[in-house]
């Protein structure tokens, strides 16, 4: 949807908000609903189970901390495992940020505006925010990702108390939108011979490295073997 | 599952637990971004491997999830959840990235699967 530059922050807000009901909103709500379910496994509250959702915002961390609780991993594996799986979101921020920043901005609301950045936003905002006037850009943002967010709150929230009661085949279709979103949405980023390099060596160490290291760390020495050898392929494949 | 120190297990465990082994290690990096995004040039080598290392994390994090699923997941033979990524990715792969496309496709040959292996 078009912004025009004379419209209010409110109709800017609520175009965002429209654009992530269009389809994205949805997406990332239905991928979260898995997070409600493993929240219910452990036996935490359904305010923890939303509060991940809107605290942490991002899947694999969440996921990661449920299930590492599951599985009964040391804390300080699990917090280093959350910390190296969010890696990510440095470069992700800092590419975002510049299309969000204007001058006199407060730190603060820069802060606020990174804590949205997630899959969904990201690949999104990067899409659609240079289409938009600079000065309305914030509210666009801020109206679309909020919206991905409620939908998602919701999603996590309905998952604590559905999935137990849905037949089997539905509560593991559920379960499974989790992985099958990660990699669909990892697909559609792959830029070059490198990327591709780093989603199958990570798919092919990470289950090899479950069985060889304990503890919660193995995906952090599968990410970062997996991740240095294709960085190595991608850069031998640029010229110099 | 018991906090490191005895004192703090309660009912407040669970959400101080989130916000120092969830929220705080997740969100430490979108912080450091805005805090040195100046400095940071995204075309850097540096941010190259970061980027490279994130994807490969992501990729570890879903294999996991599909070699020792979560939940009734595992109800699903391994076969079944193997063929549903795959058929994600196939359907990336020929259909131009049609996202949603691609996530119905693994949700229709996890869930056939699941009730054709009669595993449920």
């Amino acid at each position: 949807m078009t912004v025009s530059p004379d419209w209010s922050w409110q109709r800017v807000a609520l175009a965002g908000a429209r654009d992530a009901l269009s389809l994205p909103a949805w997406i990332v709500g239905f991928g979260l609903v898995g997070i409600g379910s493993l929240a219910h496994d452990v036996g935490y509250p359904v305010s923890v189970a939303v509060l991940s959702t809107i605290v942490v915002w991002a899947g694999p961390s969440q996921v990661l901390f449920f299930a590492s609780i599951a599985a009964g991993a040391a804390w300080s594996a699990i917090a280093i495992a959350v910390g190296f799986a969010s890696l990510r979101f440095l470069p992700m921020t800092v590419a975002i940020l510049p299309l969000l920043r204007r001058p006199g901005q407060s730190v603060w609301l820069q802060l606020l505006l990174a804590h949205y950045v997630a899959v969904t936003a990201w690949t999104e905002g990067l899409r659609r925010l240079p289409a938009i006037p600079v000065h309305q850009r914030v509210a666009y943002f801020l109206g679309f990702a909020n919206t991905c967010m409620t939908v998602s709150a919701v999603g996590t929230f309905v998952g604590y108390y559905l999935l137990g009661e849905l037949p089997i085949p539905f509560a593991a279709g559920l379960l499974c939108l989790t992985p099958i979103f990660f990699l669909v949405s990892l697909s559609a980023g792959l830029r070059h011979r490198g990327d591709v390099a780093a989603l199958v060596l990570g798919l092919v160490l990470a289950p090899i490295c479950q069985r060889f290291i304990g503890g919660g760390f193995d995906l952090i020495v599968a990410g970062l073997v997996a991740g240095t050898i294709a960085f190595l392929i991608g850069r031998g494949r640029r010229p110099a | 599952m018991t906090p490191p120190i005895a004192a703090l297990d309660g009912p407040l465990w669970p959400y101080l637990a989130l916000l120092l082994f969830a929220a705080l290690p997740t969100e430490i990096w979108r912080w450091l971004a805005v805090l040195f995004a100046r400095g940071l040039d995204p075309d850097s080598p540096l941010l190259d491997w970061v980027r490279a290392v994130a994807t490969a994390l992501l990729a570890g994090i879903v294999a996991k999830l599909i070699v020792a699923p979560p939940g009734v997941l595992a109800q699903a033979p391994l076969l079944v959840r193997i063929a549903a990524l795959a058929a994600s990715v196939a359907v990336m792969a020929l259909g131009r990235r049609q996202m949603m496309l691609a996530v119905l496709a693994g949700e229709a040959v996890l869930i056939g699967g699941v009730w054709l292996t009669g595993a449920g």
